[in-house]
């Protein structure tokens, strides 16, 4: 066998320029995040830098609005998952039946998944307002009070889920209904000639055979929410009184507006850190076998 | 047993109606509001009749405004040729890279793919900083190069590429190399143009991953003349500005409309891709 430098080459050619590219975008970044989150200097001059050991790790965890940040990426995300498993759930047994117009419908749910983030937030930032909204046109329509939406601290939160609920149902019901289709049909029907009524049938064989589905898409939707930065940037600026500050948006404007990087490097850590270890926990969970 | 069916029947329609509506309306009323004056907008709110959702006096004047004021165009093409180079960039390493870890024996290809699958979770918006200041070093600051180059080494790609290229049959290659083809070649007239549906969805889903992105954008450029389209339109409402509705809302009509255009055309490799986007690991 001759494994010469020709075959290096050939290597080195197919797959080296890949490599180059991800070790100066994706490795060296992460290394430098490591670095600079120990360090206090500015972007405007990178260079000029004085080491501070864990001191940004110290101010991180101990200032009230990087632990807000924190507080309400997490709460947010858990209103997502609350809100859009059930829905993307339910929407998927619903599309897998049999139903006039299945396509058009599919097609409808699945919009706001290739809409962009930027541009879902600006169309909710107008649907939520307060005074020529279109929720609250249709609220007043129903005979509901109308809700300040955005500008309240206990409604901003709130309606950035409702809009998450609107924007990943399509998602996380495609994921669903490819779930859906891979079960055997033999359970359902036997349950069916045992007596089991339609409900009964969703609650103890449907819902339990979807558990490695729900898991993945638990995943999937707590990741989405947590990385959320167009939301706050466009429609709330993260307010009011930090209610809508998400890790993401927090991190944008330590780095480029408050000009401090060190301590936007510790945050993101932190935050890389916390996504890591719910990836990781997902390809266990979905390792395991599930027995039923 | 016939009155049940029509309640069922009735309630089924109800359903299907309130799922349609409330995934449909907010795309009509702002479609419908980028063809009105503001004060025919906000009359035409309460109460709620089928003016909201149908413009009675349509006029383009928005979306004129648009291009002739707000640079519109000149955001629409940056967009275009970031999406269209990220796209290009993307097919050309993702599939040499598959090609070498699938059809090349070499040791550490192993390694080779769980590095890469590791970087498969990193969060964008984790590395924004020290991404930024790698780009500025390269001096790619606020160029449209800046926008794309840091993601045309897909994990994503490559991880949908391997795929596709083990589910091709080696007797293909071996065949050719039979007839005394080399590595270039198996690639170029074997492989390629057996795994265009996978070529095609990666194509897609990069399109829309590339022309949707909006952070990282907002991060690398500040110039208004290298602005891409998300970042007009996310300008138009930034928080404490009086914006104008219609013009906002024909600006992110014309931002979505291309994407929209292509899925209804293209949805089955676009559903396939993004549900992909999911099952790593």
């Amino acid at each position: 066998m001759k494994r010469t430098a020709a075959h290096w080459l050939t290597v080195a050619v197919f797959v080296g320029p890949f490599l180059a590219l991800l070790a100066v975008f994706q490795y060296w970044p992460v290394f430098a995040m490591l670095r600079d989150s120990l360090y206090d200097f500015q972007l405007l001059d990178p260079t000029r830098r004085s080491f501070v050991g864990l001191e940004n790790y110290f101010y991180v965890l101990t200032d009230p609005d990087r632990l807000q940040a924190f507080a309400v990426t997490f709460s947010f995300a858990a209103g997502v998952v609350v809100c859009v498993v059930p829905v993307a759930f339910l929407l998927a047994t619903y599309l897998n039946g049999r139903l006039p117009a299945r396509a058009l419908i599919r097609t409808i749910v699945f919009l706001p998944v290739v809409t962009s983030a930027v541009v879902i937030a600006t169309m909710w930032t107008f649907l939520l307002e307060p005074n020529n909204g279109l929720v609250n046109s249709v609220f007043g329509a129903f005979g509901l009070p109308r809700l300040e939406f955005l500008t309240s601290k206990t409604q901003a939160l709130p309606s950035i889920v409702l809009m998450m609920l609107w924007q990943q149902t399509g998602f996380a019901t495609v994921l669903y209904l490819s779930g859906l289709q891979s079960i055997p049909h033999d359970l359902d029907d036997a349950a069916s000639v045992d007596g089991a009524s339609a409900w009964q049938r969703l609650r103890h064989v449907t819902l339990p055979l979807m558990a490695r589905t729900t898991v993945l898409v638990v995943v999937m939707m707590t990741v989405f929410s947590l990385q959320a930065f167009a939301p706050p940037l466009v429609m709330t600026g993260g307010g009011p009184e930090g209610t809508s500050n998400f890790l993401a948006f927090d991190i944008y404007t330590l780095a480029f507006s408050l000009q401090q990087p060190g301590v936007a490097s510790a945050v993101s850590v932190m935050f890389m850190l916390i996504v890591l270890a719910i990836s990781l926990l997902q390809m266990r969970v979905l390792r395991a076998k599930f027995v039923y | 047993m016939t009155r049940l069916k029509l309640l069922q029947w009735i309630g089924g329609g109800v359903v299907l109606v309130a799922i349609i509506a409330f995934f449909l309306m907010p795309y009509v009323w702002i479609v419908a509001s980028s063809f009105k004056q503001q004060s025919a907008i906000f009359a035409d709110m309460r109460p709620l009749s089928w003016r909201t959702f149908i413009p009675s006096q349509p006029t383009v004047e928005n979306i004129v405004n648009l291009f002739r004021l707000r640079g519109v165009g000149r955001a629409l093409v940056n967009s275009a040729v970031v999406s269209i180079c990220q796209v290009a960039g993307t097919l050309v390493l993702c599939t040499l890279a598959a090609y070498g870890l699938t059809r090349i024996r070499f040791r550490g290809a192993n390694i080779v793919f769980a590095l890469v699958l590791m970087t498969f979770l990193l969060p964008l918006e984790s590395l924004m900083v020290p991404l930024y200041i790698t780009v500025s070093g390269l001096r790619l600051q606020d160029t449209l190069v800046g926008v794309f180059i840091p993601w045309v080494a897909s994990p994503f790609g490559l991880f949908l590429l391997r795929g596709a290229f083990e589910e091709l049959p080696r007797e293909l290659d071996e065949a050719a190399r039979i007839d005394g083809a080399g590595h270039f070649r198996i690639f170029w007239s074997i492989v390629l143009p057996n795994v265009r549906t996978a070529l095609a969805t990666l194509s897609l889903v990069t399109f829309l991953f590339s022309w949707n992105a909006f952070l990282w954008p907002l991060v690398v450029l500040s110039s208004p003349r290298n602005a891409v389209i998300q970042i007009a339109v996310a300008q138009s409402v930034a928080p404490g500005q009086l914006p104008n509705w219609g013009e906002t809302f024909a600006g992110v009509t014309v931002a979505t409309v291309p994407l929209i255009i292509l899925f209804l055309f293209l949805q089955r490799f676009f559903v396939r891709g993004i549900a992909m986007t999911g099952v790593k690991g």
